[in-house]
């Protein structure tokens, strides 16, 4: 027979321990699963944001990682924290961000830093859009992500890691029923500094 | 060994209730910070641009402008109106407590403007006339209104117009 104090360090140990084990077990099961997402190349999107979802995992998944977003009938949200090749982004680095507009009323490339906040720039500027991008004769475009100011179609970067949304206003159908295949652009490195 | 194996089984046992317990609460939990932080209830919020020093939620567009009405059901209803800025994308959508997002309308559907009552079942107020009703799944939740600047010539037009949105709360004739 244990005497008092030993059973209640037993007892605050299977608290402690058990206390743990939980917390992470949430955090774990809440940040790390990717439930209901797909991705197009880089690009990963949750069918789930937006939607009321039973299954207490999947309620807390959307409310972590698409808190306010709107269902996918509405809009879109894909996020890239790796280029095209596999590689984690690196803001010390160039990336060439081309394709095509893709299919919705209005779109957008926004670049975040590791906090899911927008970065600091000289520039104050975060995004590029439908209305602001530069098109070339083929219709397609060239975005230039890194933390030197490029030419033309440049999303600055100044943080070492960070990550890139698009968002579709109103996407396509085409988009909607397949989210897979949604043509989105590629990101492929170019130099690092 | 018997003992340690019931003491293991204990722990894991304090492990189960402990994951489901912060699992449960963590949608909740992230709204009511968010709600917080965006001030009193039933009451509209013009925000700013997005910035870089903008820490309301995480990921915001800094395309977009954002007004926002959290809102306390308890004892009456919400009556939501606004006009839509023309030529642009606009939308109000509607989240509960659990973060689900319950109702949106943007631009197209809206055709000019909004006029929504915001109840739940449990209240009784005396309706605006023509207001679209919507049932809240949950007492507390939030407004979000996007308004998309589209050309940066065009900002303080469409600024003015979505400042003209509004909550108005409505008290319950029980309350």
């Amino acid at each position: 027979m244990d005497c008092p104090l030993r059973f209640l360090l037993k007892l605050l140990a299977v608290l402690i321990i058990g206390t743990a084990l939980g917390l992470a077990a949430t955090w774990l099961t809440v940040s790390k699963l990717s439930i209901g997402t797909v991705s197009d190349g880089p690009w990963r999107t949750s069918l789930l944001i937006g939607s009321a979802q039973s299954g207490p995992y999947l309620r807390a998944n959307v409310a972590l990682h698409g808190l306010l977003a709107l269902n996918r009938g509405e809009t879109m949200y894909y996020t890239a924290d790796h280029d095209s090749a596999g590689g984690w982004l690196d803001g010390n680095c160039v990336y060439k961000i081309e394709g095509r507009e893709p299919s919705a009323r209005w779109w957008s490339i926004t670049a975040y830093g590791a906090d899911d906040y927008l970065m600091a720039n000289k520039d104050d500027k975060w995004s590029i859009s439908g209305e602001t991008v530069q098109l070339k004769s083929d219709s397609t475009f060239i975005i230039t992500a890194s933390p030197r100011k490029a030419f033309s179609n440049w999303l600055p970067l100044s943080q070492r890691r960070f990550s890139l949304t698009i968002r579709l206003y109103n996407p396509g159908a085409g988009v909607v029923n397949d989210p897979a295949n949604a043509m989105l652009p590629t990101i492929k490195r170019s130099v690092c500094l | 060994m018997r003992r340690l194996a019931l003491w293991i089984v204990a722990a894991l046992a304090v492990a189960a209730v402990v994951h489901y317990v912060t699992l449960m609460d963590t949608p909740g939990f992230i709204m009511k910070r968010v709600m917080m932080k965006m001030g009193e209830a039933n009451t509209i919020h013009h925000q700013g641009r997005v910035t870089a020093a903008s820490r309301g939620v995480v990921r915001p567009s800094p395309d977009l402008l954002y007004s926002v009405c959290p809102f306390d059901l308890t004892n009456g209803a919400l009556h939501v109106t606004a006009p839509v800025p023309p030529g642009t994308y606009w939308s109000v959508s509607l989240f509960d407590a659990q973060t689900n997002n319950f109702f949106v309308k943007n631009d197209k559907d809206a055709k000019g403007k909004v006029d929504l009552l915001l109840t739940t079942p449990y209240v009784d107020v005396k309706r605006p006339a023509g207001a679209q009703e919507v049932v809240a799944p949950t007492p507390k939740g939030l407004v979000l209104f996007r308004t998309l600047i589209n050309k940066e010539e065009d900002f303080a037009a469409i600024d003015a117009v979505r400042r003209k949105a509004n909550c108005t709360f409505i008290r319950s004739h029980a309350s």
